[in-house]
């Protein structure tokens, strides 16, 4: 028996050092053909050649997210990425002189309807509906400079695939691909949109982003519990906010509130925009300059002051309606930039990595009480210390009580037995060749990079983190697990559907015309 | 002006010019020049057509060092029969997870995880899939494997009930989020319910499905000449060739039936149709109606600029006048379906508050009349030309891409420069064209609207478009109960206890450890009353067990005596007729007693698979495995006292529920017991007498 278990494990670390091998030569190709800049006013560039084919893909990190705002302002960085389509004073605009005094009228005239509407006493309801309308009818002046969709369409007709941007709560990420021969275009619209942000059509924007709260959380289950399961998590840090914003602020927030949050975290010194394709580093790095340099240099945004106190009690959230269970349970763990955090991805790894993971032995496969069983770090954002989350989907006849049982077994495991040589080695030859396998793509390693640039200061630990991982032992994994999975550290949000305590929670309230 | 200032100032131009190369400052986009692009080699994959049919194509890519390989093979759902519906998703996953003769699915999990290499399988409408991902290093380690799972797969039951388990999940959950409510109600409305293209598994359907029916499936559909297989990646392709050729050359083609293009049903008529669904705020549109157009139809290039007009990007007629001006929705957007070998649909979906849900339909119902009416602007034509054809490098821009493509037109039997001519036909498109295709193609008249909602929250009762014809979604029979959720109560011990722990404790209930150690057989005698065609009728059974294995059983009937007898080598009836053999499957009959498992529980796997409550007792259900057949045991673990057990016999899912215990020789045993097959109630049998070690006589196990 020990003979054979060391035979593996011999042949578990060759296997280790052949991925190690193969994959430095790779990773030293990608690195050299990397060039990074710095310019004037703070912001930092990344190009990576990759001429595969005459193509090129880019993604602009933005270092903020919904973890900076505050109460009143949900919602906001979301909402200035949604504006962020809506083009600049040279893009999207028939008149752009005349346009700009037509929005101040949009934001003078919802001032003086907000304020009347949002009196905590004595609102004059004629008031409200005359200044309401007064406001419509300026957004109805506003509108007739709007060329519909000029940024989208520019950037359509060229020929641009994948247009889409995101924001969460650390970040905002804006991206898409272009035929290589289209950069200077890009270049330009791309500095336009931070440079002369316009915020144009504004309140039904503001309308489309509701929508999507609606879709994603109010009528998602899943949208439901995991706004629940954030709020209930962290009591201070803004992370317990929901990133679409709460439906008060969605209602509220003013074009001159995004304006202010523009002006205070899309400085240069606060962003990364990395470029990977077909370009010749030597050719666009000066066309990057003298685009982006325009961007004006502004202080950097203070760090945030709020930090999640230790959690000291249990906390535990149900969703009493009709829909299957959901099962989500949480752990505090500390932010990227902690020493550990490599020992959080092998224990991500361990538990939810491929059929051989032990949650999905455990909970899916032996006691087939889970279709889904997956534990993840780093949720919902990784800047600031955040959540190591438990997700399960109950197989019919099962509840969430079994979930949990199923995943304390499992966590006690890790925190009492070393895990094997070979299991840890599996999960490192994993690790690395995942890296290998995520080099295939421009748009993915424009954003990898970006955001490894982003979250480290340098986009180098894009490679480095498999080294930090190489190094991690059965000791570690073993502290780890028993500093954080503890049961006054766990928050557990789940779906409840049991018939009787179902009938008796009230339907959600529609919304009235 | 002197010939010396104008040299300074053309100096100091000059200078300005250096300081800021050429860079004048652009104001508007159109100032920018494009130049033209690099034009590039295209690198096709090398095409291989083996004597047996099957046709590889290999695509050098020495990017990074990995191989990555697929076989897209003909027959899948569509060529399944409704009663068996969802039997493709089953096979697809139990291909792969149930391991081949030579490993199991998991020993495949270990092997392939620790070299971080992925063997897949999966099933589809047309097609069903095996591919691997390796380190190059690795390839000759897996790609065996990988053809072994291709010609050799086991398709063990285990692992096919997890599939099950699988989908009944999924079907217990398919009416939770309102999207998929309306996308899978969009199909059935459009392609009939009956149809492959409309229909959807059930709990009776994937309850049908057996192993038989996969190696059927397989059997029928894994022949050379169904199979395509493309491989990318850091290889050579003379030597990748030989490796092929060797592991596949000598194949014999198939003999099944080839796989079919089935045609949709009836769809249904134009009209509002309506899903209710009171826990969400927003309602889920659809407006469609059939539509018949294939890729390979000359009319297809006219399509596709059509659909970039309605819906391209975010600039689309949808998307700025429903989206950016009247902001009523975040997502809006489809078009005129085309498929590869089958009709689609004309289908446009959007999702939008409650409160705008008639308005809304109204907006997406101009512009649906607006496509035969509004004419096409010149702009609105080059735009969505110069979209697709500038975008037109994405389709071919990774070797990998290139591949798929090529793979996709090899399996539909499209030419291989199908991709240059569609560059080509887009070209040659004008207004006329995509104002025929409109009127050919869209009927605006033929629309059936499906809303998935909450229409008390509506701006308009949905009678305002007309008659509605209500959906019932509810899940036919064989809906799980709904899980009863124990969690505000304090964790029963159960939920925690371990399947061993419990086992012992029922070994303790019986009498423990030792005492059942020193139990070498049981004589029992019972009374039994069971159900037969002409009424209940009453007999008495004396069993002896010798254990481990054996078993002899002597039932008294009205109508004469039969013995029965099971050891590990034979199985056999006698009765006054004479004297006959019994499927060998009767034998785990007899590994199923209680006392047989109590002895030995380490020769079987256990597991718990949660709890249920039967009377007061709030039991937890242990799973006792071995042979790839399972029972399970409902044992109450405050006491381990076993109410009830259920394993699949040859007649259908039997349940024992055993109404009393009582010790007889020093073994707490059961004295009663109801059995009920597939729910229905059988019989029932009360313990008369049982003898603990008599002496058993060896010649009644041997076969006269």
């Amino acid at each position: 028996m020990r003979h054979i278990r060391r035979s593996t494990s011999a042949l578990a670390v060759c296997l280790l050092l052949a991925a190690s091998s193969l994959f430095a030569q790779d990773l030293a190709s990608f690195e050299k053909r990397t060039t990074l800049k710095k310019v004037d006013n703070g912001l930092t560039l990344i190009v990576m050649e990759r001429p595969e084919a005459p193509v090129f893909s880019y993604a602009t990190v933005v270092n903020v997210g919904s973890a900076r705002e505050v109460p009143g302002i949900t919602g906001l960085a979301h909402m200035f990425e949604h504006m962020a389509f809506k083009g600049s004073e040279n893009v999207g605009s028939t008149n752009y002189p005349e346009e700009k005094i037509a929005l101040q009228k949009v934001e003078d005239t919802y001032a003086a309807y907000d304020a009347e509407r949002r009196k905590e006493t004595g609102a004059d309801q004629a008031k409200v509906a005359q200044l309401e309308q007064a406001w419509k009818d300026s957004i109805a002046a506003a509108d007739k400079y709007v060329v519909p969709e000029e940024f989208s369409r520019i950037v359509d007709r060229a020929g641009a695939v994948g247009v889409n941007a995101f924001t969460e709560s650390d970040q905002t990420v804006f991206f898409y691909s272009l035929p290589s021969n289209r950069v200077e275009l890009w270049a330009y619209l791309e500095s336009e949109r931070f440079l002369h942000p316009v915020f144009r059509e504004f309140y039904k924007e503001r309308d489309v982003v509701f929508e999507e709260r609606r879709m994603r959380t109010e009528s998602s289950p899943f949208g439901r519990v995991i706004e629940e399961f954030l709020s209930a998590a962290f009591i201070a840090h803004p992370y317990g906010f929901p990133t679409v914003g709460w439906p008060s602020d969605l209602k509220s927030f003013s074009a001159t509130d995004a304006a202010n949050f523009f002006h205070k975290y899309y400085v240069p010194s606060n962003m990364v925009i990395a470029v990977v394709g077909d370009v010749k580093t030597a050719e666009v790095m000066p066309l990057l300059e003298k685009y982006f340099g325009r961007l004006p240099k502004a202080p950097a945004p203070e760090p945030l002051r709020t930090v999640e106190p230790v959690q000291k009690a249990e906390r535990t959230v149900v969703l009493h309606e009709k829909s299957q269970p959901i099962y989500l349970e949480g752990y505090h763990r500390p932010s990227a930039t902690d020493v550990d955090d490599p020992v959080y991805d092998v224990i991500e790894m361990l538990l939810s990595s491929g059929r051989t993971s032990r949650l999905y032995r455990s909970l899916v496969r032996d006691k087939k009480i889970a279709a889904q069983a997956q534990g993840f770090n780093g949720f919902p954002g990784s800047k600031y210390p955040s959540l190591f989350t438990f997700v399960a989907i109950t197989t019919p006849g099962h509840t969430p009580a079994d979930v949990t049982a199923a995943i304390a077994q499992e966590l006690d495991r890790l925190k009492n037995e070393d895990v094997s040589p070979e299991e840890l080695a599996s999960v490192k030859t994993r690790v690395k060749a995942g890296l290998l396998r995520q080099l295939d793509s421009n748009s993915g390693l424009a954003l990898q990079l970006a955001e490894a640039q982003t979250v480290y200061g340098d986009w180098r630990e894009l490679f480095r983190s498999v080294d930090k991982i190489d190094k991690v032992t059965a000791a570690d994994i073993r502290r780890v697990a028993n500093a954080t999975f503890n049961i006054n550290n766990r928050t557990i949000a789940y779906v409840d559907n049991s018939p009787a305590k179902t009938a008796s929670a009230t339907a959600p309230k529609g919304e009235s015309k | 002006m002197s010939m010396l200032k104008r040299n300074v100032i053309a100096a100091a131009a000059l200078l300005l010019a250096l300081a800021s190369p050429a860079f004048t400052q652009v104001t508007k986009y159109t100032e920018i020049k494009t130049p033209p692009l690099r034009s590039f080699t295209v690198v096709q994959p090398k095409r291989i057509a083996l004597g047996n049919g099957m046709i590889l194509l290999l695509q050098q890519d020495h990017e990074l060092p990995l191989i990555r390989g697929s076989a897209l093979i003909r027959g899948g759902e569509r060529d399944v029969p409704a009663a068996k519906a969802g039997l493709a998703n089953i096979y697809g996953q139990a291909w792969r997870t149930g391991g081949t003769e030579s490993k199991t699915g998991d020993q495949l999990d270990d092997l392939l995880e620790a070299r971080a290499a992925r063997i897949e399988t999966g099933g589809g409408e047309d097609s069903t899939r095996i591919s691997f991902d390796v380190l190059k290093d690795d390839f000759d380690t897996v790609f065996p494997m990988f053809v072994e799972l291709m010609q050799k797969p086991a398709f063990r039951q285990d692992k096919i009930d997890l599939a099950k388990t699988q989908a009944r999940t999924a079907i217990s959950r398919r009416n939770d989020d309102p999207g998929q409510i309306r996308a899978r109600e969009a199909a059935r409305l459009g392609y009939g319910a009956g149809s492959p293209y409309g229909r959807t598994p059930e709990y009776a359907t994937i309850g049908s499905i057996t192993r038989d029916d996969l190696v059927a499936f397989h059997d029928r559909f894994v022949a050379p000449n169904n199979i395509i297989i493309g491989i990318v990646g850091d290889f050579d392709s003379v030597a990748m060739e030989k490796k092929l050729r060797d592991a596949f050359a000598a194949w014999k083609r198939g003999t099944g039936a080839p796989a079919t293009i089935p045609a949709a049903g009836a769809p249904a008529k134009a009209g509002v149709y309506y899903v209710a669904k009171d826990d969400v705020t927003q309602s889920n549109i659809s407006t469609l109606h059939p539509a018949t157009l294939l890729r390979k139809d000359p009319d297809y290039y006219a399509a596709a600029v059509l659909n970039e007009i309605l819906s391209g990007g975010f600039s689309g007629r949808l998307m700025t006048h429903i989206r950016s001006q009247a902001g009523l929705a975040y997502g809006v957007g489809g078009g005129l379906g085309s498929g590869w070998d089958r009709p689609t649909l004309f289908n446009v979906s959007m999702s939008t508050k409650s409160p705008s849900t008639v308005e809304s339909i109204g907006m997406v119902k101009q512009e649906i009349s607006d496509l035969q009416t509004k004419p096409f602007t010149a702009e609105e034509l080059a735009h969505a030309k110069d979209t697709i054809l500038n975008a037109f490098v994405f389709t071919m821009d990774s070797k990998a891409k290139v591949l798929s493509q090529r793979t996709l037109l090899e399996f539909y039997g499209y030419p291989a420069d199908y991709w240059q001519k569609y560059q080509q036909g887009i070209e040659a498109v004008t207004a006329a064209d995509v104002e025929r295709v409109a009127k050919k193609y869209i009927h605006p008249d033929q629309l059936a609207v499906l809303v998935v909602g909450n229409e008390k929250d509506f701006d308009k009762p949905l009678t305002s478009l007309g008659s509605v014809t209500p959906i019932d979604i509810t899940i036919p029979d064989g809906s799980p109960r709904p899980a009863a959720s124990t969690m505000t109560a304090p964790p029963s011990a159960a939920a925690t206890a371990d399947a061993a722990a419990l086992v012992k404790k029922v070994q303790d209930f019986v009498g423990g450890k030792t005492t059942l150690d020193k139990v070498q057989a049981t004589k029992t005698v019972m009374a039994m009353t069971t159900k037969t065609p002409g009424g209940d009728m009453d007999i008495e059974m004396e069993q002896t067990m010798q254990f481990p294995d054996s078993l002899h059983q002597v039932v008294k009937t009205p109508m004469g005596e039969m013995t029965t007898v099971i050891t590990p080598n034979a199985a056999f009836a006698s009765t006054p007729m004479g004297v006959q053999d019994l499927p060998a499957s009767m034998r785990a009959d007899a590994k199923f007693d209680l006392l047989t498992v109590l002895k030995s529980p380490e020769k079987y796997t256990l597991g718990v698979a949660g709890s249920e409550k039967i009377g007061d007792v709030n039991t937890t259900i242990v799973t006792v495995t071995t042979d790839g057949s399972t029972a399970k045991w409902y044992v109450d673990p405050a006491t381990g006292r076993v109410l009830r057990t259920v394993r699949n016999s040859r007649r259908g899912e039997q349940t024992t529920d055993y109404t009393d215990w009582k010790p007889f020789g020093g073994l707490n045993v059961p004295a009663a017991a109801t059995i009920s097959i597939n729910g229905e109630k059988q019989g029932s049998a009360t313990v008369k007498s049982v003898e603990i070690n008599p002496t058993v006589d060896p010649k009644i196990f041997v076969k006269p």
